[in-house]
């Protein structure tokens, strides 16, 4: 947040100070726009079903009652867990695979890096919806896994695993590509003088250059989270038990017959599943936006 | 930094090779990382991306459902595709939500980031403001909307009656239920495009903008001769995201109507996944995607065009 620094303000020439509260009317109301629907969402949570029966903005009281019971109700804290493995899982993964490709794009002599960069370019822009149908048969069929024998065939692969929840989403080429953007902005001559020291290189990548890069590193880190937590159409094809189900498939399970929704539970648990996003991009605002202004992910 | 180096010192002298014996082995070992370091994400991106969209098109080309057989059948699923009646409505309804969202969107977040960038108080709160929709999960999203259109008791028809309007049935009327779904999208879609719009427009030359106002330029006037054509580039780069972006909306639809009233609200998304999950029509799925592909490339020529006449006036 902003700190505004109190100070005289200097005397504006009056002809534009009308319009200067209008700006304000105006972006403000627009930001209400935009909050009201969580407010009311937290609200929700906290009603009883007498209170949801009407229309009202405020609870009664405030039933702390009800997260217990949604909990209750569905196996929201399990799908938090398995959400948050998922994430982590699949980020670690991401920084292990992208930094290690987007150093050697920036880095190191490799012939046809230029193409091999064009190549990561152009896999960025292949939207998932696409490879939907044949990435669930490639993931169906990984041998050696879910009973296939060698060549893929007689079993489920990685469907219903935490392999075919983490791997097939991870390393995304549009983080390969970041990572090298900001490796290319380091210094060539710390490397040097590292060489010359007798450091192998994958002690130059891991104990030199990777620490300089930490912004891009927390960057990877908060998108790769977001996209993790937020996914819903991967899972929903490949798992089909409760014990995997992340936090957004079973919200849209619990939410799946409006007639008969306990909504202050769904809003309870739609909360848990919003709240801790939202916190980390406050906290990891500026990462976000210069991030996001770089590269728009979401239409 | 020198702390760091000099940890990393070794104990024993560094060998004393000829120099260039010593670089083409430096140059060797740096050649061999370099490959070593790029193989997983080389392998990665083979297998789940690579191997898929080609599989995509060879499939749809088929009639491939998860047994054994299958068969060649030309371009006989794209036939089909077009004598279906759910492809049909899929494909009116998606270039429909695509045509008003993206129009509509990017006109809003445009105006939203000018006046964000009119030097104001509380910037901060602000963006974030704009910005929470877009880092919340979708189906999150969609249930908090879902509540919010209940027409019994739903924050919607609550703010209807203050202003005297009957309460109306949103997602369950045929006629209210596409533009509810594209007034979620419109709302959710607001950050990202804002925050991208912030930063080009901090990137408009001030050197233009005050000459520009010497010469006794109306802001109008600086708007249409300096910053907009200052934002030609990253008005494209926003479309395309957004077109990339509208195509693929399934989350919202998925948890707020499954495509109904009817076929009111089914899109692509949505229909290749009936098709390949439930149907487990998978060659004829594959077929819908390819034509989801060639359409996505089709609005971003267009959009491409549209640039480029702009530029030229």
């Amino acid at each position: 947040m902003t700190s505004a620094t109190v100070t005289a303000p200097i005397a504006a020439p009056s002809a534009w100070r009308p319009g200067r509260i209008l700006l304000y009317v105006v972006l403000t109301v627009g930001a209400l726009l935009m909050i009201t629907p969580f407010l009311w969402m937290v609200l929700t949570a906290f009603k009883s079903d007498l209170e949801i029966a009407k229309f009202s903005w405020l609870p009664g009281e405030l039933r702390w009652h009800n997260f217990v019971e949604a909990m209750r109700t569905a196996p929201f804290l399990r799908y938090f867990r398995n959400s948050l493995f998922i994430a982590v899982g699949e980020t670690a993964f991401t920084l292990a695979v992208c930094t290690t490709a987007g150093y050697a794009l920036a880095k190191l002599p490799i012939k046809g890096s230029k193409a091999l960069l064009s190549y990561f370019i152009l896999l960025l822009l292949v939207p998932f919806q696409i490879i939907l149908v044949p990435l669930f048969l490639i993931v169906k069929s990984i041998p050696l896994f879910g009973g296939n024998n060698i060549l893929g065939q007689g079993g489920i692969g990685w469907l219903n695993s935490w392999w075919g929840l983490i791997i097939p989403l991870g390393a995304a080429p549009l983080f390969t590509f970041l990572a090298r953007q900001f490796y290319v902005s380091v210094p060539n001559e710390l490397a040097q003088a590292a060489r010359v020291d007798g450091l192998g290189e994958f002690g130059i990548f891991w104990r030199i250059m990777t620490p300089l890069i930490k912004p891009a590193l927390i960057t990877i880190c908060v998108f790769q989270i977001e996209a993790a937590w937020n996914g819903f159409l991967w899972p929903l094809m490949i798992t089909t038990s409760d014990t995997m189900r992340p936090l957004q498939l079973g919200l849209a399970i619990f939410a799946q017959n409006p007639a008969e929704v306990q909504w202050p539970y769904l809003m309870a648990g739609t909360a848990l599943a919003t709240l801790p996003m939202i916190v980390m991009f406050v906290f990891a605002q500026k990462r976000f936006v210069e991030g996001m202004a770089n590269v728009g992910i979401k239409g | 930094m020198s702390a760091t180096l000099e940890r990393t010192a070794p104990t024993v002298a560094p060998r004393r090779l000829t120099p260039a014996k010593d670089s083409r082995k430096l140059i060797r070992g740096q050649v061999r990382a370099g490959w070593l370091f790029l193989s997983p994400a080389l392998l990665h991106s083979a297998i789940f991306i690579v191997i898929p969209v080609v599989a995509a098109v060879v499939l749809s080309f088929t009639d491939y459902s998860f047994g054994d057989s299958w068969a060649w059948v030309g371009f006989g699923n794209y036939v089909d595709l077009f004598k279906d009646q759910d492809f049909r409505a899929a494909l009116v309804n998606t270039i429909l939500y695509a045509v008003v969202v993206i129009p509509v969107s990017m006109a809003l977040s445009l105006a939203v980031a000018i006046g964000l960038n009119q030097k104001i108080k509380g910037l901060g709160f602000f963006r974030t403001a704009f910005y929470i929709p877009t880092v919340t999960a979708t189906v999150a999203v969609a249930t908090i909307w879902l509540w919010i259109y209940n027409p019994g008791s739903g924050l919607a028809n609550g703010f209807l009656s203050l202003f005297g309007f009957a309460p109306g049935r949103w997602l369950s009327d045929p006629n209210t239920a596409l533009p509810s779904l594209m007034l979620v999208g419109i709302w959710q879609g607001l950050g990202t495009k804002i925050i991208i719009y912030l930063a080009a427009l901090q990137g408009v030359s001030r050197d233009l903008l005050e000459s520009a106002s010497l010469d006794g330029a109306s802001r109008w006037q600086k708007f249409a001769n300096v910053t907009w054509p200052a934002l030609g580039p990253v008005q494209f780069f926003v479309l395309v995201t957004s077109i990339v972006g509208t195509f693929q909306v399934f989350d919202l639809v998925y948890v707020m109507t499954k495509g109904g009233p009817g076929t009111e609200t089914t899109v692509l998304v949505l229909d290749i996944y009936q098709n390949a999950f439930q149907a487990l029509r998978l060659g004829f799925a594959s077929a819908e995607t390819v034509i989801m592909m060639l359409l996505i490339a089709i609005f971003i020529g267009l959009g491409r065009l549209l640039q480029k006449a702009d530029v030229n006036d």
